[in-house]
């Protein structure tokens, strides 16, 4: 039995029902003729192992309540957009939602992390048909829900490939050119965002 | 700064050098107009002084050839004639300076200094204005977040932030930001510049302000 104990199959279908809510918000922002909300979506139930690995770095009792409640991203899912303005309708889409209430926001797009990482976490209580942990119908599971445009999320791709390897000659200075790279892509997503204001200025 | 010093009289020169050496400057010294072209074609100077008249090459010879080369950097020229024409010779060609002869050795230095301030000041790589810097080495604006900067961006920033609160026209943002060689650069490059400043200030979270529309004229502000 792993950390999630009886309730992996909820977390799938909690996931499942997130995945289409967001596709169903995309479908309305097109079927209004606006923009589509984002480029893809991508998803992730946290491995048991590193749910575990998670508790017990921050000191909580290893168990399902711990991997449920005391950590809020044993459900993952990542929005990547065209444009910054993007995020920002996500984000007022999801403030919207009847189906969900926002109980925690980190903005590491205004304040972007020393690294460079830029990307927006929020975090979502999701009310579903399926019984939670604390035996509760109609149950409450959260879902982490990172937002970032293809810029934001290939840095960051290259940057993860890079914390993990161990062997890198010179980390420091990488580091610093990483960081330099970051800025570019934030400047190139600022002037795609500026272009596509002007064009829709024009029409 | 190092400095490019041709000139033919030999007790001139020493005079010349051992000053400009003790004002902290390194000095490197051609005896013709030839020797200067190929001083100047192998290292990089702040400052080149050139006499006229010299043997092998005159000073205007090596000053048009070295000018040719794309070499920008400031001449003064040192000579004896004094007539206007001779001074409107040695300008057009390319000089930036000319001091005739007799000339008095306070003043060339002073000159020198005038100069040096100028460079540093042109270079200058971090500008501060209201809680933004600008890097200009690094081509990023910081303020609680960093972004790069075009060099276009920065050269446009840095002229409204050296004219802060004064209005600009967009004829002005485009002279002085786009070179004169640039036929293609029109207005419209200036209002996609400044659309860009404004949505970059507002991305690192500055709270200074670039105002005007479409067609100007523009200010920026604390």
């Amino acid at each position: 039995m792993n950390i999630y104990g009886d309730y992996e199959e909820t977390l799938n279908q909690v996931m499942a029902d997130l995945l289409e809510k967001i596709q169903q918000m995309n479908q309305q922002a097109i079927d209004h003729h606006q923009p589509k909300l984002y480029e893809h979506l991508i998803s992730r139930i946290k491995t048991p192992a590193s749910m575990a690995e998670k508790c017990q770095r921050k000191g909580y009792p290893v168990n399902t309540t711990s991997a449920l409640r005391k950590c809020k991203d044993s459900i993952g899912v990542r929005i990547v957009c065209n444009f910054i303005d993007d995020i920002d309708h996500c984000l007022t889409l999801l403030h919207k939602a009847d189906w969900c209430s926002i109980v925690q926001e980190k903005d590491y797009i205004t304040n972007a992390k020393p690294n460079g990482y830029r990307s927006y976490h929020v975090i979502l209580d999701v009310t579903t048909p399926y019984r939670d942990i604390t035996g509760q119908v109609p149950g409450h599971y959260f879902a982490e829900i990172q937002l970032r445009t293809i810029a934001m999320d290939s840095w960051a791709s290259l940057e993860h490939e890079m914390k993990y390897k161990h062997n890198i000659q010179n980390a420091a200075r990488i580091g610093k050119e990483l960081k330099r790279c970051a800025d570019q892509l934030a400047s190139c997503d600022v002037q795609m965002q500026t272009i596509r204001q002007l064009i829709n200025e024009n029409n | 700064m190092r400095i490019l010093l041709a000139e033919d009289e030999a007790q001139l020169s020493r005079v010349l050098t051992m000053a400009m050496t003790n004002a902290g400057y390194h000095v490197d010294h051609a005896e013709n107009g030839q020797r200067a072209v190929d001083l100047a074609k192998a290292n990089a100077y702040d400052i080149m002084i050139f006499d006229i008249m010299m043997p092998v090459k005159t000073g205007l010879e090596a000053l048009k050839e070295i000018r040719a080369t794309g070499d920008r950097t400031y001449v003064m020229m040192l000579t004896a004639m004094s007539e206007v024409d001779d001074k409107v010779t040695g300008l057009d060609a390319g000089a930036d300076d000319y001091m005739t002869k007799p000339f008095s050795l306070k003043e060339l230095l002073a000159r020198l200094r005038s100069q040096e301030r100028r460079n540093e000041g042109l270079d200058q790589d971090v500008l501060q204005f209201g809680d933004l810097t600008i890097d200009n080495n690094q081509q990023t604006l910081v303020s609680n977040n960093s972004i790069s900067l075009t060099s276009k961006e920065a050269r446009l920033l840095q002229y409204l932030i050296l004219n802060a609160n004064k209005q600009l026209s967009i004829n002005e943002l485009l002279n002085h930001t786009w070179d004169d060689d640039d036929e293609t650069a029109d207005t419209e490059d200036v209002w996609f510049t400044i659309s860009y400043l404004r949505r970059k200030l507002q991305s690192v979270g500055s709270t200074v302000t670039i105002t005007g529309d479409k067609t100007g004229p523009f200010t920026i502000t604390k």
